[in-house]
C-alpha cells in the first residue's frame, strides 16, 4: 500500500512535465492538424541552451530562462516559416515526414551542441533537497518543476480563453476555411502555435535537463509523451493534463512492480503497450474529437 | 495503370492491354537494364558489390513500404523493425531449428507478415495519423522484445546467420554470387509489386488511399484492405531483412533504430509515392547517400580536429534530414515525378504538351 501511494505521488510529480510536453504537441495539432514529432527534439535544444547560458557562460538564471524561451520562439518561428508553410495543403504524409526528419535534424544539432556528451547542471537552478511526509520522500526539485508546469499550463489555458489571439486559435481549430472567412490570419495563427509550442517544449526541456542531466536521451521523454497525447485525445488540453499525469503514474508503477520482473527499459516500453491498448480500445483518446467525414 | 502512353500506340487485343511493357523500345530498355544489372559486378569489383547488395535488400523493403504508404496511404513509422523481424527470423530458424537459408527465406517474410497484421489491426478502426502511432508503438515493442529476450535473440550482442551454401554448382558464400541471388530475389519481388498494382487488391488499395469513404461505398472492405496492405508490406520488409542480414552474416538490434524507420519513410518521399520506380529510386538514393556520408566522415574529422567522433554521428543525421526536408519542400512528389516529366518532354519534344 505504501508502495502504491508513493508511486502515485511521485508519478504525479513527474507526470507534470509529461503533461507540459503533451500540451506542446496539442497546441500545434489543435491549430495546424499536423502532429509535430519534432517537439521531442526541441526538448534537447532547450536543455542545451539553458546549459550553455548558466554553466558555460555564467549568465544569471532568470536571464538564462528568458534566453531559452527566446531561443525556442525563434526556432518555432523559423521551422514554421521555412518548412511547414510550403506544405500547407499537401497530403497528410508530407508534414509528418517533415516533422519526423526535423526531429532527427534537431537531434543532430543537439549532438553538435553537446559535443556528444551528457552534461549536468553543476548545481540545479531549482531548490534541491527533499521534504519528508511520513514515509513519503518528495524531492523538492520535482515539486517545483511540477508547480512550474502547472503555472505554465494554467497561463496557456487563460491565454486561449481570454485573449483575442487565443479566440482566433480556437476558431482555427474549428475550421480553417471558416476562420479565414472571419478575417483571421490563419498563417499568423499557425506561426503563433509553433512559437508557443516550441517555447513550452524548451521550458520542459530545461526542467528535464535539470532533473535527468542534459543529453540526447531527453527526447525519450518527448516520445513517451506522444503516448500521453494520444491517450488524452489529440485536441484537448484537459486530456493532455490527465493523460500526462496518468503516464507519469504508470511509469512509477512500472518501476515499482513491472521492472523487477522484466529486463531492460520497461519504462520506455510500458507506455507504448499502453498506447497500443488505447488504440485498440478507444482510438480517439479520452477527450479527443471524433471528426465525422462526408464525401 | 500507365495512362500516359507514347503517341501512336494502341491496344489491338486484350493481350496487349494487359502487358506491363507495351512498346518494343521499353521492352528492349528493360531487358538491357536487367542484363546490365547482372553484368555490373564484373565491372565494379568488390567495393561496388558491397554497395549494390544492400541496395537490392533495401529496394525490397522500400517496395513494401511503397505498398503500405504509397499505394494504401497508411503511414508506417516502424518499417525498419519489421525488416529486423525478417533478419532475426532467419537467424533463429538457422540456429535453433537448423533450417537452411532457402527454407528460412519464405518464413522470414511470413513471420514479419503475421506481426505486421497484428500491429495493423488498429487500422480496422482508424486511419492516417493514428495508424502512424500504432506503428511507432510497434517499433518500440518489437525492439524491446528483441533486445531483451536474451535466451532466444542473444540480446544486444546480435546473432550470427549463414548464407545459403552451394546450390546447382553455384557457391553463394562468394560475394558476387550472393549479389546475383539478391538481385534475382529483388527482380521477382519488383515483378510481384508491379503486378500487385494491377490486381483487384491493388486497385482497392489505391481506392482506399484516395478516399476511404468512397472506396467503402464502392464495396471495398476498407479495414481488411488496410490490414492486408500492412501484411504484404511487412512480408516484403521481412524478405528484405533476410537478404540483407544474410549478406552480412550477422544481425544486430541496433541496425533498426527509430531513425532507420524514419529514413525509410523519408527516402520513400524522395523517391516518390505510388510508383515502383519511386521505391527503387528511394532505396538507391538512400544507400548512395550512406556511402557518401561515410566518405565525407574523414573530412569532417579533419575540419573539426580530433573531437569528431560525435561529428560524424551528427553529420549523417543532419545530412539525411536536410535532403528529405529539401525534397519535400521543393519537390513533394519526388524523383519519380521528375522522371515522368523528363520522359514526357522527351516524347513530346518540339511541343510543350
Amino acid at each position: 500500500m505504501e508502495e502504491i501511494i508513493k508511486s502515485i505521488v511521485l508519478g504525479i510529480c513527474s507526470g507534470g512535465i509529461y503533461a507540459l510536453i503533451a500540451v506542446s504537441y496539442v497546441v500545434i495539432y489543435k491549430s495546424t492538424r499536423v502532429f509535430p514529432f519534432s517537439q521531442a527534439a526541441v526538448l534537447i535544444i532547450g536543455a542545451y541552451i539553458m546549459w550553455y547560458c548558466t554553466i558555460a557562460w555564467h549568465i544569471p538564471i532568470w536571464l538564462g530562462f528568458v534566453i531559452t524561451c527566446a531561443g525556442g520562439a525563434i526556432l518555432g518561428m523559423f521551422v514554421e516559416r521555412a518548412f511547414m508553410r510550403p506544405l500547407v495543403g499537401q497530403p497528410i504524409l508530407a508534414p509528418i515526414v517533415v516533422t519526423l526528419s526535423l526531429m532527427l535534424f534537431l537531434r543532430g544539432v543537439g549532438i553538435l551542441m553537446g559535443k556528444g556528451d551528457v552534461q549536468g547542471f553543476g548545481e540545479s537552478f531549482l531548490p534541491v533537497g527533499a521534504w519528508q511526509f511520513g514515509f513519503l520522500h518528495l524531492p523538492k526539485i520535482q515539486i517545483y518543476a511540477f508547480l512550474l508546469c502547472a503555472v505554465i499550463i494554467a497561463a496557456l489555458i487563460l491565454f486561449y480563453q481570454k485573449t483575442r489571439t487565443g479566440l482566433g486559435m480556437r476558431v482555427v481549430h474549428e475550421d480553417h476555411v471558416v476562420a479565414q472567412n472571419l478575417g483571421i490570419n490563419v498563417k499568423r495563427i499557425f506561426q503563433y502555435s509553433w512559437i508557443i509550442s516550441c517555447i513550452i517544449a524548451s521550458i520542459a526541456g530545461m526542467l528535464l535537463g535539470n532533473i535527468q542531466g542534459v543529453g540526447l536521451a531527453l527526447d525519450a521523454n518527448g516520445i513517451v509523451a506522444i503516448a500521453a497525447v494520444l491517450f488524452g485525445g489529440l485536441e484537448s488540453f484537459s486530456g493532455a493534463i490527465v493523460a500526462g499525469l496518468t503516464i507519469g503514474i504508470l511509469q512509477m508503477l512500472t518501476i515499482a512492480y513491472i521492472a523487477p520482473l522484466l529486463p531492460g527499459e520497461t519504462t520506455m516500453m510500458v507506455p507504448f503497450v499502453f498506447l497500443l491498448l488505447v488504440l485498440f480500445i478507444k482510438p480517439y483518446g479520452l477527450f479527443g474529437l471524433v471528426r465525422i467525414e462526408r464525401l | 495503370m500507365n495512362i500516359n502512353r507514347p503517341c501512336g500506340t494502341f491496344d489491338r487485343n486484350y493481350f496487349q492491354a494487359k502487358e506491363l511493357y507495351r512498346t518494343p523500345l521499353r521492352k528492349t530498355l528493360l531487358a538491357l537494364f536487367i542484363i546490365a544489372m547482372y553484368v555490373i559486378p564484373f565491372v565494379v569489383g568488390e567495393y561496388g558489390i558491397s554497395i549494390l547488395t544492400p541496395i537490392c535488400a533495401f529496394t525490397i523493403g522500400m517496395l513494401g513500404l511503397q505498398i503500405i504508404t504509397g499505394y494504401a496511404g497508411q503511414i508506417s513509422i516502424g518499417h525498419a523493425a519489421f525488416m529486423g523481424i525478417g533478419m532475426y527470423t532467419v537467424a533463429i530458424l538457422q540456429k535453433y531449428f537448423g533450417f537452411s537459408f532457402w527454407l528460412a527465406l519464405p518464413f522470414s517474410g511470413l513471420v514479419a507478415m503475421a506481426v505486421g497484421i497484428i500491429f495493423g489491426i488498429p487500422a480496422l478502426r482508424m486511419k492516417g495519423l493514428y495508424l502512424a502511432f500504432a506503428t511507432l508503438a510497434a517499433h518500440f515493442v518489437i525492439v524491446y522484445v528483441i533486445s531483451n529476450w536474451r535466451s532466444v535473440t542473444n540480446g544486444t550482442d546480435g546473432m550470427y546467420m549463414s548464407r545459403p551454401g552451394v546450390l546447382f554448382g553455384i557457391d553463394f558464400t562468394d560475394d558476387r554470387n550472393y549479389y546475383f541471388l539478391a538481385l534475382t530475389v529483388t527482380a521477382i519481388m519488383t515483378y510481384l509489386a508491379t503486378n500487385l498494382a494491377r490486381t483487384k487488391l491493388g486497385r482497392a488499395l489505391v481506392a482506399v488511399r484516395d478516399n476511404d469513404i468512397a472506396a467503402e461505398l464502392m464495396g471495398i472492405n476498407v479495414g481488411t484492405t488496410k490490414v492486408l496492405a500492412f501484411g504484404i508490406g511487412c512480408f516484403f520488409a521481412g524478405v528484405s531483412g533476410a537478404i540483407g542480414g544474410a549478406y552480412y552474416e550477422y544481425v544486430n538490434v541496433e541496425w533498426f533504430g527509430l531513425d532507420d524507420s524514419i529514413w525509410y519513410l523519408g527516402f520513400l518521399v524522395v523517391g516518390g509515392f505510388g510508383s515502383i520506380f519511386g521505391a527503387i529510386a528511394g532505396a538507391v538514393v538512400w544507400k548512395v547517400m550512406d556511402e557518401l556520408s561515410t566518405l565525407v566522415t574523414p573530412l569532417t574529422e579533419a575540419l573539426l580536429g580530433g573531437a569528431a567522433f560525435y561529428a560524424s554521428a551528427a553529420f549523417s543525421l543532419l545530412f539525411y534530414s536536410l535532403i528529405i526536408i529539401t525534397f519535400l519542400v521543393f519537390e513533394p512528389r519526388g524523383i519519380s515525378h521528375r522522371w515522368e516529366m523528363i520522359k514526357r518532354s522527351y516524347r513530346l519534344h518540339p511541343f510543350p504538351y
